[in-house]
């Protein structure tokens, strides 16, 4: 007996069905300029995040403008989930950006220690300082914590060296994480222009971006699940959502998800929907794409308030189902569809 | 090297600097490597392929496998990860010629070795009875392999064993980690207990070995021809905390950290996968399906030699040119050691699949 995965192609072939519309190529292709326009995306959202900061703590600029600043740069970086590929996801350098899940509060406890120790902290020594302080979650607990205001003077002079540090790292490693993305040699030409020493063919860097995809919705779950609990029998832990500080953790699913749906492609876009021959399948997924972001979009306030009412507990759990479905679709049955092996030594090794 | 002598060996593929295949030489395959291997189905196979890509055979087996151990008859025998029950011996041409089911209250953690006369298989096994107490399954190589004895593993949770080539002792790396009977969950993970155990054939404790981090789990070996001695871990500790995940025993020292620079050992990701030696080269090579990346050092120098991303990789052994490596997503690769560093080239093998061992032949 031989060993036979699933081979699409030559089975459109003999099964008459309508060729895809594109090929993998094309498709690849048209994902890593999307991913590059994410990248871009964050790095000037970044860049924007360090202005403005720079406006508050040295002109007197306004600390809304800076919380919206943060949350524009937050939103770009959930957008980055479903690109989550190459040098951004090699190193732990994704730690540096977000430090999810804090369990213990490390943000809030570093962030006194360091500023008790050190007050007049600068880029260079936060270079070196614990993921913990330089990324966007330290920058939430500065901007939105209730013990600090920063249109407060005072206040400023205790904590502002640490948010311009962190303005100034986030400009620079997104920055670099582009710079790495970009050109002949970066990252969006490695995965299109195959075979190279990384991809050995399309199909590598193909399924490479459909794991990094299933990889973002089990994260999107586990973002939710554990807020709702259902990781803690049912009991919320509204202290344990990401970005809970900001109440942002809504925001970030809808921004991963539009990413997501981006990437799948639509009428006018290729995307991973036009690989699928399978008529009913891209349907499927489709609607379920449609119907997840409906679930998502029909919520009008911010997640800590829903926690609290069992009504909302309710569509928050319908939202995690309309999640998981998406993420069996793409794990399973997309995965099929398109001849791609999703591993198993990572995460089922011994 | 001239081109008979490169067919010969199922090099000539190697030849060209560009992303090629191992070329297939009708006259003579390349070597056999042999892997457990499962489907998107979840069906499980043992396979042995010429890394040529020419397939020697492919059989479904009921359990999942982990490690194989190559006879020198040609056979095979595949043995069941845990917490399976079985080892499936192989002919050369792929028939099953037994299924040996583990003794009753026990069962297999994935690998075995054949004793250096090459009459008895030594299997790392559990005693469910007392879930976690290390056994060392002794079996009678004949016409059918039978069990006779048992020893004790002098730990918990054993997982691979290896045998030292010069001093003839049996190294065990006790994975430290406590499970029961048709269980993979770990029941103690607040008091772990792994160590490296030297011991002799006859169960003999020469040395036992232990790690500063309780909840570092020591899964997998690798030994140079000199018996120098290298151990691969599994943190099961926070995924931040800083662990030292491989470790080395030169002949006559203790076990220590093998270096690792912080950048190498972030991108393990707490988990090593599968360990091979190039004893000529000196070379050290390891696969970490959970950061991603293979990476390779210099055994005694400890200078760093490769850091590459190969998604889920898996399987590595050494070959003459370097090593060749499996993943259980993509296409497997050859890594050859060139004075300018480390070239990679894909192999003609199925994309996909391969679980966490590759045994040459």
């Amino acid at each position: 007996m031989r060993l036979r995965f699933a081979a699409p192609l030559l089975f459109a072939v003999l099964a008459g069905c309508d060729t895809p519309p594109a090929d993998t190529v094309t498709v690849v292709n048209q994902l890593s300029q999307q991913m590059l326009a994410d990248y871009q995306h964050w790095a000037s959202a970044s860049a924007a995040l360090a202005n403005s900061t720079q406006a508050l703590c040295q002109q007197g600029g306004s600390l809304t403008a800076s919380q919206q600043s943060w949350r524009e740069a937050f939103n770009a970086w959930a957008a980055l989930q479903p690109a989550l590929i190459g040098p951004l996801a090699e190193q732990n350098r994704s730690w540096q950006v977000q430090f999810w899940p804090d369990k213990k509060n490390l943000v809030g406890r570093q962030v006194k220690m360091l500023l008790d120790a050190n007050p007049s902290i600068d880029q260079a020594q936060l270079d070196k300082s614990s993921v913990v302080l330089q990324g966007l979650s330290a920058a939430e607990y500065l901007l939105f914590d209730q013990s600090i205001d920063l249109s407060q003077t005072e206040q400023q002079a205790r904590y502002c060296g640490l948010l311009l540090a962190i303005g100034g790292h986030q400009t620079q490693l997104s920055q670099d994480m582009l710079s790495a993305w970009q050109g002949a040699q970066g990252f969006a030409a490695t995965l299109s222009n195959t075979p190279n020493q990384r991809f050995a063919e399309p199909q590598e860097s193909l399924a490479e971006l459909l794991r990094t995809q299933v990889s973002s919705l089990e994260l999107m779950k586990k973002k939710l699940g554990t807020a709702i609990g259902r990781l803690s029998k049912g009991i919320a832990q509204p202290y344990q959502a990401e970005a809970w500080r900001a109440d942002a953790s809504l925001d970030s699913l809808r921004a991963s998800l539009a990413s997501l749906q981006t990437l799948w492609g639509q009428a006018q876009q290729v995307g991973l929907r036009d690989l699928v021959n399978d008529a009913a399948l891209r349907e499927r997924i489709e609607h379920q794409h449609a119907q997840t972001h409906d679930t998502f979009a029909a919520f009008t306030s911010g997640l800590q308030s829903l926690l609290s009412n069992s009504d909302d507990q309710q569509r928050l759990d319908k939202a995690y189902l309309e999640l998981a479905e998406l993420q069996r679709l793409y794990e399973k049955d997309l995965a099929r569809a398109l001849n791609i092996q999703m591993g198993f030594n990572a995460h089922d090794g011994d | 090297m001239n081109r008979r002598q490169l067919l010969s060996l199922g090099l000539l593929g190697l030849a060209g600097a560009s992303l090629g295949h191992w070329a297939f030489s009708p006259a003579s395959h390349s070597p056999l490597i042999y892997s457990a291997r499962s489907n998107a189905q979840g069906q499980h196979f043992a396979c042995a392929w010429h890394l040529d890509g020419q397939l020697a055979f492919e059989q479904p087996v009921a359990q999942r496998c982990h490690d194989i151990l190559p006879l020198p008859d040609g056979s095979a025998l595949f043995v069941a990860r845990r917490p399976g029950t079985q080892l499936y011996w192989f002919s050369p041409s792929g028939e099953l010629r037994q299924t040996l089911n583990s003794s009753a209250d026990r069962h297999f953690y994935g690998h075995a070795v054949l004793s250096p006369d090459g009459q008895h298989i030594y299997a790392t096994e559990n005693d469910t009875r007392q879930p976690g107490r290390g056994v060392l399954g002794v079996y009678r190589l004949d016409q059918q392999i039978s069990k006779q004895a048992e020893l004790s593993s002098h730990g918990i949770g054993p997982h691979q064993l290896l045998w030292l080539p010069q001093s003839g002792l049996l190294a065990v790396a006790n994975g430290g980690i406590r499970t029961e009977a048709d269980s993979r969950e770990a029941m103690n993970l607040e008091h772990m207990q792994a160590s490296l155990v030297l011991m002799h054939g006859d169960g003999r404790l020469v040395s036992q070995e232990t790690l500063s981090e309780r909840q570092n789990s020591l899964r997998h070996l690798a030994v140079a021809a000199d018996d120098t001695l290298v151990c691969g871990q599994q943190y099961m500790g926070n995924s931040r905390d800083r662990v030292d995940l491989l470790a080395i025993k030169r002949p006559g020292q203790a076990l220590s950290a093998f270096p690792v620079a912080e950048a190498q050992r972030a991108g393990m990701q707490q988990y090593t996968a599968s360990l091979a030696i190039h004893s000529e080269q000196r070379v050290l090579a390891v696969t970490l399906p959970r950061g991603n990346r293979v990476q390779a050092w210099h055994l005694d120098s400890g200078q760093l030699l490769h850091d590459a991303p190969l998604p889920d990789c898996a399987g590595v052994a050494a070959v003459r040119e370097g090593f060749v490596v499996s993943s259980g997503q993509g296409r497997c690769r050859l890594l050859s050691l060139t004075a300018e560093g480390i070239h990679t080239t894909a192999l003609a093998l199925p994309a996909g699949g391969w679980d966490n061992h590759w045994r040459l032949s």
